[in-house]
């Protein structure tokens, strides 16, 4: 199915009869909202009107932070100098949890996870991910004991059993699954947890100090499970946070063994628990360079410019950031050289930006190519007529391709948002 | 009443009681298509018309005076919607007389059929926030930039986002098909 497809398939499903909408004649109700309104006052001052405040807060829409570039910077470095912080803590070894001293940042990471972990010999961190909402954070971390266990390489075969479900290959065996225990979390304020149809299959468990209710059936594939192999989930609400444990485990027996081990800790207690392969994976730079090979760069790229905000972004985002960034400078250079007439310029950064479906970072990804492969594409394809076409008419192509998101990266494609940018104190782009 | 009235030097209460009747009368309709698609019944949609737009009067000094006010309302709303599903229902004269109007000329939502219906089915199993982006984009017809502002989140979060939501949905329709092409084959070697 193409994007173009799902686009009209998404469109065509709208609930509302925007025909039927057109014809209600809201400016006949204006009475009415004049009642509501009545005795009441905007408020001029917002700091000022304590009783309105109270009443509005939780209705108003939530800014989000646009920091400066330059301050985005800062704080990626300061993340770098966490993680090496953090290396140097786990290298050292010896000494008690009160003489470990982690940075602030690092510590906020570690609060902003439901600090827990499974406490039982033999048993250790795999790894951790977490993605910040506007609701909060939401997250994995994955026990493992004995060698780690992988579950990325599992894709479908295309069949499907009666039930739907999707057989697959690559999933590792009942032995490995069962030693891997992933913890889950993300805002209460998400929504409630929804398990569907199959209420008998649901049961009660103690965990921590509340009741977790706990699916036995949470097979997910056609070809997995069976005696001795059961997928289950276990739910329940801790502190803001909806924690979810998943395991495959022999039988519920096995289950409530593990929820047993499962114990709250303070947060160096948490960061302590931190593999160092947790930290190496995040090595932002190292990861750049590697998702760099076989991408052609302008002169003007360096690694310092793709901004690296967090600790555990996954592999993904990076791409997503590197790929964009390197996007961007090859558009600076081209909407530069075509203003200045310089045509050997323009045709490198075209011939750059049409390579990258072949680019390893997009051709290789095993789920997909990620954002932003394909506006990527589209906007190299223009690149040589020079504009974007919108419903047969000529569009700016670089307004068009600001989408890829170069302004958040420091590097706004036109020259009245690199204005604006300068005027914000944001630093200029490369010349 | 312990509420500050807005400052007439700066903005008139009739001004701004005139401003505020236009952003009503422009506006008005996009609120309640985005209430539509987000509540069952029509009359919470009413309401959340009404409520959107008595906080935008309270807090008129702080709704955008550009394109940015439809997004600052779609934000209100969704809250007032996220508000609605804790608390009771508040009954306005403006949501009284809107969910009348609705009975009688919109009636209820077509029961969705079809691909709308697998559709609707597909996006109900993608995680809240990515439905409401995907929502935002494809019926509020929003630019991916736009609805971060709503959301409050970053534009590159909101576009790369979106690019995994729409993979996922495909995944996900992709998935149905399969189903309903296994049940077929059963049907068929059942008879």
């Amino acid at each position: 199915m193409s994007a173009r497809e799902l686009r009209r398939l998404l469109a065509a499903a709208d609930p509302v009869d925007r025909e039927r909408l057109d014809r209600l004649d809201f400016a006949a109700m204006e009475a009415e909202l004049a009642a509501d309104l009545e005795g009441s006052w905007p408020v001029a001052d917002p700091g000022r009107a304590t009783e309105i405040r109270a009443a509005d807060a939780g209705l108003l829409p939530r800014p989000h932070s646009h920091r400066p570039r330059n301050l985005a910077f800062a704080a990626g470095g300061a993340v770098l100098a966490i993680v090496v912080a953090l290396v140097i803590a786990l290298a050292g070894g010896g000494s008690g949890p009160s003489s470990r001293a982690y940075g602030a940042e690092l510590v906020r990471f570690a609060e902003s996870t439901p600090l827990l972990l499974l406490e039982e010999p033999g048993w250790r961190v795999q790894d951790v991910s977490e993605h910040r909402t506007r609701e909060g954070t939401d997250g994995t971390m994955r026990f493992v004991t004995g060698k780690p266990v992988s579950i990325e390489g599992v894709k479908h075969t295309g069949s499907v059993d009666k039930a739907g479900k999707a057989f697959v290959e690559g999933l590792p065996p009942a032995s490995a699954r069962q030693r891997l225990v992933e913890l889950r979390w993300r805002p209460a304020a998400l929504g409630p947890v929804e398990f569907g149809p199959g209420g008998k299959h649901l049961v009660k468990l103690p965990v921590l100090d509340t009741i977790a209710t706990v699916n036995t059936r949470a097979t997910l594939y056609a070809n997995e499970g069976g005696p001795g192999d059961r997928e289950m989930v276990a739910t329940w609400a801790e502190d803001g946070d909806i924690v979810e444990i998943q395991a495959s485990v022999p039988n519920l027996a096995g289950m409530e063994e593990r929820l047993g081990w499962l114990t709250k800790v303070d947060s160096q207690t948490w960061l302590e628990a931190m593999p160092a392969e947790v930290v190496k994976a995040f090595d932002f730079e190292g990861a750049v360079k590697e998702i760099l090979k076989g991408i052609p760069l302008p002169k003007t790229f360096a690694v310092s410019r793709v901004p690296d905000e967090g600790l555990t972004t996954s592999r993904e985002n990076v791409t997503t950031k590197v790929t964009a960034t390197v996007a961007c400078l090859w558009l600076l250079q081209w909407g530069e050289a075509r203003r200045d007439g310089d045509e050997a310029a323009a045709a490198e950064a075209e011939r750059a930006m049409a390579s990258s479906r072949t680019w390893p970072a997009f051709r290789d990804a095993t789920e997909g190519a990620p954002y932003p492969a394909e506006e990527i594409a589209e906007v190299a394809a223009a690149m040589p007529r020079g504009y974007w076409t919108y419903h047969g008419h000529h569009r700016d192509l670089l307004a068009h391709a600001e989408g890829i998101g170069c302004a958040r990266l420091g590097l706004p494609l036109r020259p009245e948002k690199q204005k604006r940018q300068r005027e914000n104190g944001v630093p200029p782009p490369p010349g | 009443m312990g509420i500050d009235p807005v400052d007439t030097g700066a903005l008139g209460h009739e001004v701004a009681q005139a401003r505020f009747n236009r952003l009503y009368r422009e506006q008005g309709r996009a609120i309640l298509a985005y209430a539509l698609r987000r509540v069952a019944a029509p009359e919470d949609a009413a309401d959340v018309v009404a409520e959107t737009f008595l906080v935008a009067w309270r807090r008129f000094a702080e709704v955008p005076v550009d394109d940015g006010a439809l997004l600052w309302l779609y934000a209100v709303a969704g809250n007032v919607i996220a508000n609605q599903r804790r608390a009771e229902r508040r009954r306005t004269r403006l949501g009284a007389r809107l969910a009348e109007t609705l009975r009688t000329e919109i009636a209820t939502h077509p029961a969705p059929r079809g691909e709308a219906a697998e559709i609707l089915r597909a996006m109900g199993e993608l995680g809240a926030e990515d439905r409401e982006l995907l929502m935002l984009v494809s019926w509020e017809g929003l630019a991916p930039g736009e609805a971060a502002r709503v959301l409050g989140i970053s534009a590159l979060a909101a576009r790369s986002r979106l690019h995994r939501a729409r993979r996922r949905l495909k995944g996900l329709l992709r998935e149905r098909e399969m189903a309903a092409a296994g049940e077929a084959l059963d049907m068929e070697e059942a008879r």
